[in-house]
């Protein structure tokens, strides 16, 4: 069970680059999901 | 012409009003009765809360954006409600003059949001205890201005103890007092007063990340992950001491006593504690034609209004009976009255609950805030147009239906803030549909920490701001 994050995921989480390609996924992901709702 | 009574102008009331007011508000009458003449944007008040956003930023007059929506506003405190055919009024105080007001409706939508029930819990909350809350405006703010004397006592070299989290045993609103306690830790790291404070989590959840929904359940790689070992790894990697399966049954000043699941009693000292209180439905007098209480065809024990849910099932049937969860929001009693936001009774809790050999229930209350709030706001506002037009009710998801998105804050500085964000399908596990141990489609479920979740909820802030102020184009930003 993981019990603290690593080194690599911390960098991650802050490598800059990486984040705004995950904004971007993000962004669509959660739009996407939200708007499932808006059918009903 | 019909008229429609909206009570309360929050996440809920708001968004009903909006649609109700754009869709029909030229040809009928909308009318919002809040006691507050602002509309509230609390997700923001995690950093009011820490001095890093002006409170009125969160915040803006309402009758402005009514008057655009053709929504006719009303500033004052309902106080009776007057449910019976031929005769269907709401009487309020109004808070400029204390003058009372009738107002008639032939549809109605409660939804003031909570009640925060300080006095559940002897010595807790900011104006009659000794604890603090970001659940208010003026709390928020009292809140920031002690967190920052704090600090000053922390600059002198005093070493503090911090206390965040749930200050009843059957507290909800979990997701807030974590997002407070990440951004309290942040600001004392930017500050270099880290060192000189001993931060503990201590809630009621039945597990780490359970946020009173059962937790939150994802696949990566093939891998099942659960948010108690990511918010495990959050907490370990920040410093921060955790208690879980704590109800707190009393607050003295710098003592807060809780009492575990053995029934064992503890007590944690504070020098400050931001602990989230009991959620109640507000106190209206529900009174009939011949001037009898008519509440227990209305309303729970607990204030919250009933709603079209299976009601009184044992927490392992309601487990699995998803379809227990109301999916129009309209009381079975009185058609014409909806309830949106936390103002609905649940028909139980989505977290398993306990009760201890004290009898103390120590069990989260299922969340109806936020996007959930949002969203149920809609559907109601669709159904009553509905009913409306003489059709029966059409619109309706269910919390085990539905799909939510938070962004949880973790520091808000847009370049070396961080956030979680939280994707759950549904919101209350169903394992009929999704037949996996969590109840969750872990396709669609996501969690994910890192800067753009700043980037996001930043985004979130100024994009919902834009949406409740009826802004072009806010019908197609989702709730």
């Amino acid at each position: 069970m993981q019990q603290e994050f690593s080194k690599a995921e911390k960098f991650w989480m802050n490598f800059k680059l990486y984040q705004l390609w995950r904004f971007i996924v993000l962004n669509i992901k959660v739009y996407t999901v939200a708007m499932m709702s808006k059918g009903k | 012409m019909a008229k429609i009574l909206i009570i309360g102008a929050g996440f809920a009331g708001h968004t009903t009003a909006l649609y109700l007011g754009s869709k029909i508000g030229r040809k009928h009458e909308v009318t919002v009765v809040s006691n507050r003449d602002v509309f509230s944007y609390l997700p923001s008040w995690v950093w009011v809360g820490v001095g890093h956003m002006k409170p009125e930023k969160t915040v803006f007059k309402l009758k402005p954006v009514y008057d655009r929506k053709n929504v006719k506003f009303v500033h004052a405190a309902v106080k009776e409600i007057h449910p019976d055919a031929g005769d269907q009024y709401v009487l309020a105080d109004e808070v400029a003059t204390g003058k009372e007001t009738r107002l008639d409706y032939d549809y109605m939508v409660i939804a003031p949001g909570p009640l925060l029930n300080f006095a559940g819990t002897p010595g807790l909350g900011p104006e009659n205890g000794f604890t603090h809350s970001i659940c208010s405006y003026p709390h928020a703010i009292k809140t920031r201005d002690a967190y920052l004397a704090l600090c000053e006592r922390m600059k002198k070299g005093e070493k503090v103890k911090i206390v965040i989290g749930t200050g009843h045993p059957m507290a909800t609103c979990q997701g807030a007092a974590f997002e407070y306690i990440v951004n309290v830790h942040k600001d004392l790291v930017k500050k270099g007063l880290r060192d000189k404070a001993d931060i503990l989590w201590l809630s009621n959840e039945p597990e780490l990340g359970d946020f009173g929904v059962n937790g939150v359940q994802i696949k990566r790689n093939g891998v099942v992950q659960k948010s108690d070992e990511f918010i495990k790894s959050v907490f370990n990697d920040h410093g921060i001491r955790y208690q879980i399966r704590a109800g707190v049954t009393k607050v003295e000043e710098g003592k807060i006593y809780w009492q575990d699941y053995e029934g064992e009693e503890h007590v944690s000292e504070f020098d400050f504690a931001m602990l989230i209180p009991q959620f109640k439905g507000q106190p209206f007098k529900y009174i009939g034609k011949d001037g009898s209480d008519v509440s227990s065809k209305l309303v729970n024990p607990a204030g919250f209004v009933l709603v079209d849910a299976k009601y009184g099932l044992p927490y392992p049937e309601l487990a699995n009976t998803p379809e227990a969860w109301p999916a129009k929001y309209q009381n079975p009693n009185y058609p014409n009255i909806f309830a949106a936001g936390i103002a609905f009774a649940p028909p139980g809790p989505i977290s398993k609950p306990f009760t201890n050999k004290n009898n103390v229930a120590i069990a989260p209350a299922p969340p109806r805030t936020g996007m959930v709030s949002g969203e149920i706001g809609r559907i109601v506002a669709l159904n009553v147009i509905d009913a409306v037009n003489g059709r029966e009710p059409s619109h309706s998801e269910r919390m085990s239906e539905m799909v939510a998105a938070c962004i949880a804050s973790m520091g808000d500085n847009l370049w070396d803030g961080s956030a979680v964000t939280i994707v759950m399908r549904p919101v209350v596990p169903d394992r009929k549909k999704y037949p996996n141990e969590y109840g969750r489609d872990l396709f669609v479920s996501h969690l994910e920490m890192g800067l753009s979740g700043a980037w996001m909820k930043f985004l979130l802030h100024h994009t919902f701001m834009w949406k409740f102020k009826a802004r072009p184009g806010w019908t197609l930003i989702p709730e």
